[in-house]
């Protein structure tokens, strides 16, 4: 049934005369191109598209859709993604022309739905967070870390101080240290230790006076909760420094603990995880930061500020504006507002309880399902968990050759997503599981039993895997040795 | 809750199987000190009817394409989007999937990918793309960090003031703490003053950025501003509009070392800004410092051919403290989008839509010319965006008067360039009839048209 002819590249589908749209004839007098555009200016040949139409556009796509797994068609637990359910009530709300067609530019006065909305959002993630303030500007998580890096700066540079380190844990997302490369930041690894949490003594050996942030995931990538949370803020703060919790692992936490609340002074969110935005095959993403308030007067602007209609006292009326001593802009315009649109839907969905809910939910399933795999894939840190864990393949790998990337792959020939592999670094061969709060008991027992199944197969099977995928494992290292990124 | 699926039996179970007596015990980790004592205070949860009915509510207070007509541009345009892009957008095979690190099952997002890799070098003329960023503000700052780095400059970053206020800002934030110097050059004729450019560009100039057209939609001569990079051993960074290249050269065909852009115009909504598409292209001498990721072509073990992420060395997941991006999330739903609009537009289409532009901007700049209150300020050729000065100095009166007959007249320019106070940016695209820019002459000479937006919409013209 796969119809490979029309999954061909869409350049190899072209047909010199087709049209997949037609414009509409100028309906105003035209002039001759050349005599509004100097010469200089114009291009000398059309520009170098496929010419197909609007049936083979279609086809094309449709049938490349089919070749993906996604969340609404399969288990996809992929640890410190948080692939939850995408509710399809907040795709209808982001297209309402109302959303999806309001310029960045338009008067505050054309526009207060949408900043009554973004005021809902900076509100709730406030409170949620235990932190002061709000910018919702940055575009993604990792855009996040960067902000609330360049607010330390600034905070840090407002007071004549230089500091120059970033401290964070070997067990950390890759995007922490990059962040802190990129803000101009030296990043300094604290090592975590055998139960998985950040080693004490390491710690406090590494802090010192030009400590400027600790960056910490909490819980952490291994999935448990760093319950020496509040000695590690104090000392930081003692030094003057600041602390940035990575918000990744939010949707553990929701209405049980709050990062303000445990000493964080910074956070991002991935609302695209946490609060259910669809992951897009990469993105869009949103990477809202919530601050401590003696943070507040750097944040990047604009934000949505509550005051009164100027022409009507006692109206409510929403305006934009710029915090006294911002970093500046993160990114042209507000943020990614269809991405809060959406992440606002769900919060309003759930409510207190409701939020409550889901983060029982995500623990309970992520502890249950670990109970049920613990016994043939060993998980280091495996007494409880939060929201995921993180098991390893190093036994089988020593005794039997099977990796991690040969059970991902394996999985696949199941129907199931393939967990996140070989992270965090400090686990061996490491299976990074987070099954949500969306999936049922039904769902997980499966899953359990297929990874026994894989466990107990042959090795060879296995380095063959996946078995029944339209392509068998790429060579990435030819890939990458060569690299061809468009076809000529 | 709508979804969550385990019912108390199911719970029950499943706490039994893990040997816990409640729920509550499983965070028995969080110490008691640092827990939450009471529930969030946010509003009550609501039923999908009464959601639906909120948003209707806050989206009807928002003037937009449904009861507005637009002339606002600055980066975010009303172009047309065909419904195939959103019927293929709205796959939720594309937009539920993740980022394809599994390649054997996403070769559908992976091919799009390279698809889109494979349309943007070929329209900015240059060699390799990389399959998106935030937006076209950070990914300028991108390209500033990756000229930086490559040619190991790290002194001063020469941007025209003709470049969008909202990219040099966010340029300026992403350098702010690595000791690089922003230069600003004067563009008070409507493109960047040559003389003063070359004056300050300089043997420790990383790059110069042009916009061309620029913010005012003026066209830039930009392969001498090149040649002037290029002299002092920097690297052109352009910034383009990928609709403008129906008709105008391509980047990589005038000097551009990087382009970038905002991709919106590419078959996506305005969505007040976001989520929006950063397009990124290089020439192939730069490709290990492209920032974000990349599609490639290999073979699988059984030699088949696919495609795969590759050149992932640059990235946060290998060299962490060393790596030269941070980007993890990216806009590939946007990519994708543009992808399907490319395709369908095709090189015909995408000529006419620039031409459209062309003539009815040109049209709409020469009646508001023509009129005792209005002038356009610069001389240089356009494209789909002017500045048009108001003699009687009332900007934000007139754009807030027009805004109550529903048409958003222009963006003033007071906010980021004081001398142009009394001015503002207007944008017509192909969407715009002759019938909706004949009324916004009207609305703006005597406050009030005939016909309001609305109306003029319900009519069909």
């Amino acid at each position: 049934m796969k119809n490979t002819r029309d999954t061909k590249l869409i350049f190899d589908l072209s047909r010199p005369g087709c049209r997949g749209a037609v414009l509409p004839e100028c309906d105003v007098p035209a002039a001759d191109v050349t005599s509004l555009l100097p010469a200089s200016a114009l291009a000398e040949s059309s520009p170098e598209l496929p010419e197909v139409t609007e049936p083979q556009v279609i086809r094309h796509f449709m049938n490349l859709s089919q070749l993906n797994m996604s969340v609404d068609t399969h288990f996809y637990p992929l640890g410190s993604c948080t692939m939850k359910y995408n509710p399809k009530r907040n795709e209808r709300a982001a297209a309402m022309p109302g959303f999806a067609e309001v310029h960045p530019y338009q008067p505050d006065e054309t526009k207060q739905g949408m900043l009554e909305m973004l005021f809902g959002m900076q509100e709730m993630l406030k409170e949620i967070s235990g932190l002061e303030a709000c910018s919702l500007q940055p575009a993604a998580g990792a855009h996040g870390e960067l902000t609330a890096l360049l607010v330390a700066a600034a905070y840090f540079n407002d007071f004549g101080e230089n500091r120059k380190k970033v401290l964070v844990p070997d067990n950390a997302h890759g995007t922490n240290p990059a962040s802190a490369a990129m803000a101009g930041f030296e990043s300094v690894t604290v090592k975590t230790n055998i139960d998985g949490g950040v080693d004490m003594e390491d710690f406090h050996s590494k802090l010192d006076d030009d400590i400027a942030v600790f960056m910490i995931t909490n819980p952490n990538t291994v999935g448990i909760f760093e319950s020496h949370m509040r000695e590690l803020a104090d000392a930081v703060h003692a030094r003057g420094g600041l602390i940035y919790l990575d918000g990744a692992n939010m949707n553990a936490i929701l209405g049980v603990t709050r990062p303000g609340d445990f000493g964080a002074d910074m956070q991002h969110y991935n609302p695209h995880k946490t609060f259910s935005g669809p992951h897009g095959g990469g993105g869009p993403g949103a990477g809202p930061i919530c601050v401590v308030e003696k943070l507040a007067t750097y944040l990047p602007g604009p934000v949505v500020e509550q005051g009164e209609c100027p022409d009507n006292a006692g109206q409510t009326y929403y305006s934009l504006e710029t915090p006294a001593k911002s970093i500046g802009k993160m990114r042209a315009f507000f943020g990614n507002t269809g991405v809060l649109l959406r992440a606002y839907c769900y919060i309003r969905t759930h409510g207190p309880d409701g939020l409550r809910a889901v983060s029982d939910n995500a623990v309970l399933n992520a502890n249950y399902l670990l109970s049920l795999v613990k016994d043939f894939l060993p998980v280091p840190q495996g007494g409880r968990c939060m929201h995921e864990f993180v098991a390893s393949a190093s036994k089988l790998k020593a005794e039997r050759g099977i990796s991690a990337m040969d059970i991902a792959k394996r999985l696949l020939d199941f129907g199931f997503h393939a967990p996140t592999v070989y992270f965090p670094l400090t686990v061996k061969e490491a299976i990074m599981i987070e099954p949500t709060e969306t999936e049922s008991k039904e769902t997980l027992d499966a899953f359990a039993e297929t990874l026994r199944t894989i466990v107990g197969e042959d090795a060879d099977l296995l380095h063959e895997a996946p078995h029944s995928t339209d392509i068998s494992r790429p060579n990435e290292v030819a890939a990458a040795r060569n690299p061809c990124l468009s076809c000529m | 809750m709508p979804y969550l699926y385990n019912t108390s039996d199911d719970q029950a179970a499943m706490l039994a199987a893990i040997g816990a007596q409640s729920i509550e015990e499983l965070f028995q980790s969080i110490p008691s000190e640092l827990r939450l004592d009471r529930p969030l205070n946010i509003p009550p949860a609501m039923g999908e009817l009464e959601l639906e009915q909120h948003i209707r509510g806050l989206a009807a207070k928002n003037l937009n394409g449904s009861n507005a007509v637009t002339f606002l541009g600055g980066g975010s345009y009303d172009h047309f989007v065909p419904a195939a892009v959103d019927a293929v957008a709205s796959r939720s095979e594309f937009y539920t999937s993740y980022t394809p690190y599994q390649a054997e099952v996403s070769q559908g997002n992976l091919q799009a990918m390279f698809e889109y890799q494979s349309l943007i070098t070929r329209l900015t003329g240059l060699d390799v793309s990389n399959c998106s960023l935030y937006d076209g503000g950070s990914s300028a700052a991108e390209a500033v960090l990756m000229a930086a780095d490559i040619t190991r400059r790290k002194g001063r970053v020469v941007v025209a003031a003709s470049v969008h206020p909202e990219y040099r800002q966010t340029i300026s934030t992403y350098v702010a703490n690595l000791g690089i110097e922003v230069v600003t050059v004067g563009a008070e004729n409507g493109t960047v003053d040559i003389a003063e450019l070359t004056s300050v560009v300089n043997d420790e100039t990383s790059c110069v950025v042009l916009q061309h057209p620029n913010f005012f939609g003026c066209l830039e001569d930009a392969e001498t501003v090149a040649q002037v990079a290029h002299d002092a051993g920097a690297l052109m960074i352009g910034v383009f509009d990928p609709i403008s290249l129906g008709l105008l050269k391509r980047p990589g065909d005038w000097g551009a070392d990087i382009a970038v852009a905002e991709g919106q115009s590419l078959g996506t909504p305005m969505s007040y800004g976001g989520p929006v598409l950063g397009i990124l292209a290089c020439k192939e001498k730069l490709i290990r410092r492209l920032p974000g990721r990349v599609v490639g072509t290999t073979t699988d073990r059984r030699g088949n051919p696919c495609y795969t992420l590759t050149m992932q060395t640059r990235e946060q997941h290998i060299r962490r403290e060393k790596s030269t991006s941070n980007v993890c999330s990216n806009q590939a739903l946007f990519a994708l989008r543009a992808t399907v609009y490319l395709s369908l537009v095709g090189p015909e289409g995408l000529k006419s839509v620039a031409n459209l532009c062309l003539q009815k901007s040109r049209y709409l700049a020469d009646k508001l010319d023509s009129t005792s209150r209005f002038e356009l300020v610069f001389n240089s050729p356009t494209f789909k965006e002017f500045v048009v000065r108001d003699k009687e100095n009332a900007v934000e009166d007139l754009v807030a008067d027009a805004a109550k007959e529903g048409y958003l007249a222009g963006i003033p320019l007071g906010g980021w360039y004081p001398n142009l106070a009394d001015c503002m940016l207007v944008c017509v695209t192909e969407k715009r009839t002759r019938a909706q820019l004949d009324a916004l002459v009207e609305v703006l000479q005597t406050g009030a048209a005939k016909a309001s937006a609305d109306e003029l919409i319900q009519a069909g013209i």
